[in-house]
């Protein structure tokens, strides 16, 4: 069980026997009433997010999830294919409710898989990731304003927009909840 | 700044030639109402020889306001400190604010709606956006109820059939949630979040359910209470103030029972009650000045109309 006021993004809940991630909370004070945290959850079986009010001295059910750390392989577009670094084992995520993860993928990159009654629900993507410049149009020359960006797409297609000295091929440091970049990565 | 100076001068000028005398009240009380919604900053008044004496931070002026209204009944208004504990420091939480609180002797909560209304005339400028200018929407939370939860409100009076009704749509409540606290599952869940942002909202008539110091609409399970929204944020709330003396000892019976499980306890005085054996027929407005002055201004976040938020306290 989970008290409502310790409930923070990335609590898993199970709700109507579903696990669901927290992927929004807010702290909400009604006028004239209790304290509630107000959570915007994503069930884990079918990418609906729903919202849900719960108050903050009340508990709740949470989902007992293990994490365990997978390498991905690669994807076909139906799914994603996982390898499981302590045993192994091979196994697949279908792409479908999981669409803004793929964006995040890099083959042969190590991911923490959320695991729940033995299967896998949810892929968790690092804060910060490194990414190749894959595709960059020059930018025009005289453009001098500070603090210019150009849109670049990286290896997995993940758009960023970046300082316009980055280069095609260049490696860069990204921010994955905002997909701000945070630098360039030198090797 | 010069926006928050501009709008105090605008609003003293507002009210002061409508009549209403503005008062100063202690921020500072050794007692305070019952209100087991609301938690309080404690601190000591240290007496260099005799017993020192704990002292509160009023989380609002209102009952020392409502003194002054039975003493001389006058309107009045005032623009000042408030401060309220165990809230999350957010984009429209500040623990320390400025609260502004209107009476009206002699009117009620619907002829507040034109009087604020009016007020919001008075301090916007040319960077309100329209969406936080008047005339405001006004609708029931019946009303509200029906369109957003598909929920006839009038039927949900048990606590049992409001929480039949959180769980027929999915949501999760506890077994014994109190009618309140049911009713907020629902109404946080799946109305507020749908109230309409195009203009100014008005959710009028609360149920009596949530035990506050409104006057009751005989006959009906609503008070004559209303909530102003602009942009999804409560910016206000006002009462027909409850007059009846019996009433009023009840409330803070209850509040006072519920008040136990607070996490900072403060003394209660119980003669507050007392002031509203003579107490005139009006309607008060509690108003949160910071969130006025986000919205007037077309501001995100209580830091922008702040010079030292509480954020910048802590890094």
């Amino acid at each position: 069980m989970v008290r409502g006021g310790d409930i923070g993004i990335g609590t898993c809940l199970l709700i109507n026997g579903t696990p669901h991630i927290v992927v929004e909370r807010e702290f909400v004070n009604p006028g004239k009433g209790a304290a509630f945290a107000r959570v915007k959850a994503k069930n884990l079986k079918n990418g609906n997010v729903i919202t849900q009010t719960i108050k903050t001295a009340d508990f709740v059910e949470d989902a007992q999830v293990d994490l365990v750390d997978c390498q991905y392989q690669y994807g076909d577009g139906e799914v994603f294919h996982f390898m499981n670094n302590e045993n192994f084992d091979q196994f697949e995520i279908p792409v479908a409710g999981h669409e803004d993860r793929a964006p995040y993928l890099k083959e042969g990159e190590t991911y923490t898989i959320v695991m729940w009654e033995g299967e896998p629900i949810d892929i968790k993507i690092p804060y910060k990731m490194v990414f190749t410049v894959a595709e960059s149009e020059n930018y025009i020359r005289g453009d001098t304003v500070s603090g210019a960006t150009k849109p670049v797409t990286t290896e997995t297609g993940l758009v960023v927009r970046v300082p316009l000295f980055i280069k095609q091929g260049e490696k860069i440091l990204v921010n994955t909840e905002t997909n701000e970049y945070v630098e360039r990565v030198n090797e | 700044m010069q926006a928050r100076s501009r709008m105090v001068t605008a609003l003293r000028e507002f009210f002061l030639s409508r009549g209403y005398l503005e008062v100063d009240t202690p921020a500072l009380a050794p007692s305070l109402i019952p209100e087991s919604c609301l938690e309080v900053f404690a601190t000591e008044y240290v007496h260099p020889t005799e017993k020192g004496r704990l002292l509160y931070l009023i989380p609002s002026p209102e009952i020392w306001m409502k003194k002054v209204i039975a003493a001389t009944g006058r309107s009045v208004f005032q623009l000042c400190k408030a401060w309220r504990n165990a809230e999350s420091i957010s984009r429209i939480h500040n623990p320390e604010f400025t609260m502004l609180e209107y009476y009206g002797v002699g009117l009620t909560s619907e002829d507040n709606i034109g009087l604020t209304e009016e007020l919001f005339d008075a301090l916007a400028d040319e960077k309100t956006p329209p969406h936080a200018r008047p005339p405001f929407r006004v609708m029931s939370m019946r009303e509200a109820f029906s369109e957003f939860a598909r929920a006839d409100l009038d039927a949900l009076a048990e606590p049992e059939s409001m929480r039949a009704a959180c769980r027929e749509r999915g949501l999760l409540v506890a077994s014994d949630a109190s009618w309140d606290d049911a009713f907020n599952v629902l109404f946080l869940s799946l109305v507020e979040p749908a109230l309409p942002q195009d203009r100014p909202l008005v959710l009028d008539r609360y149920p009596a359910g949530i035990e506050c110091l409104a006057a009751d609409i005989p006959g009906t399970m609503y008070k004559e209470r209303w909530e102003l929204y602009v942009d999804g944020i409560e910016i206000a709330n006002c009462f027909t103030e409850m007059a009846n003396p019996e009433a009023v000892r009840r409330y803070f019976s209850s509040q006072s029972t519920k008040k136990k499980a607070a996490l900072v306890p403060h003394r209660i005085d119980d003669s507050y009650a007392s002031i509203f054996d003579h107490f005139p027929p009006c309607s008060g407005v509690a108003l949160g000045f910071e969130r006025l002055m986000m919205v007037l201004l077309g501001k995100r976040s209580i830091a922008d109309v702040l010079l030292f938020p509480f954020e910048a306290f802590f890094g």
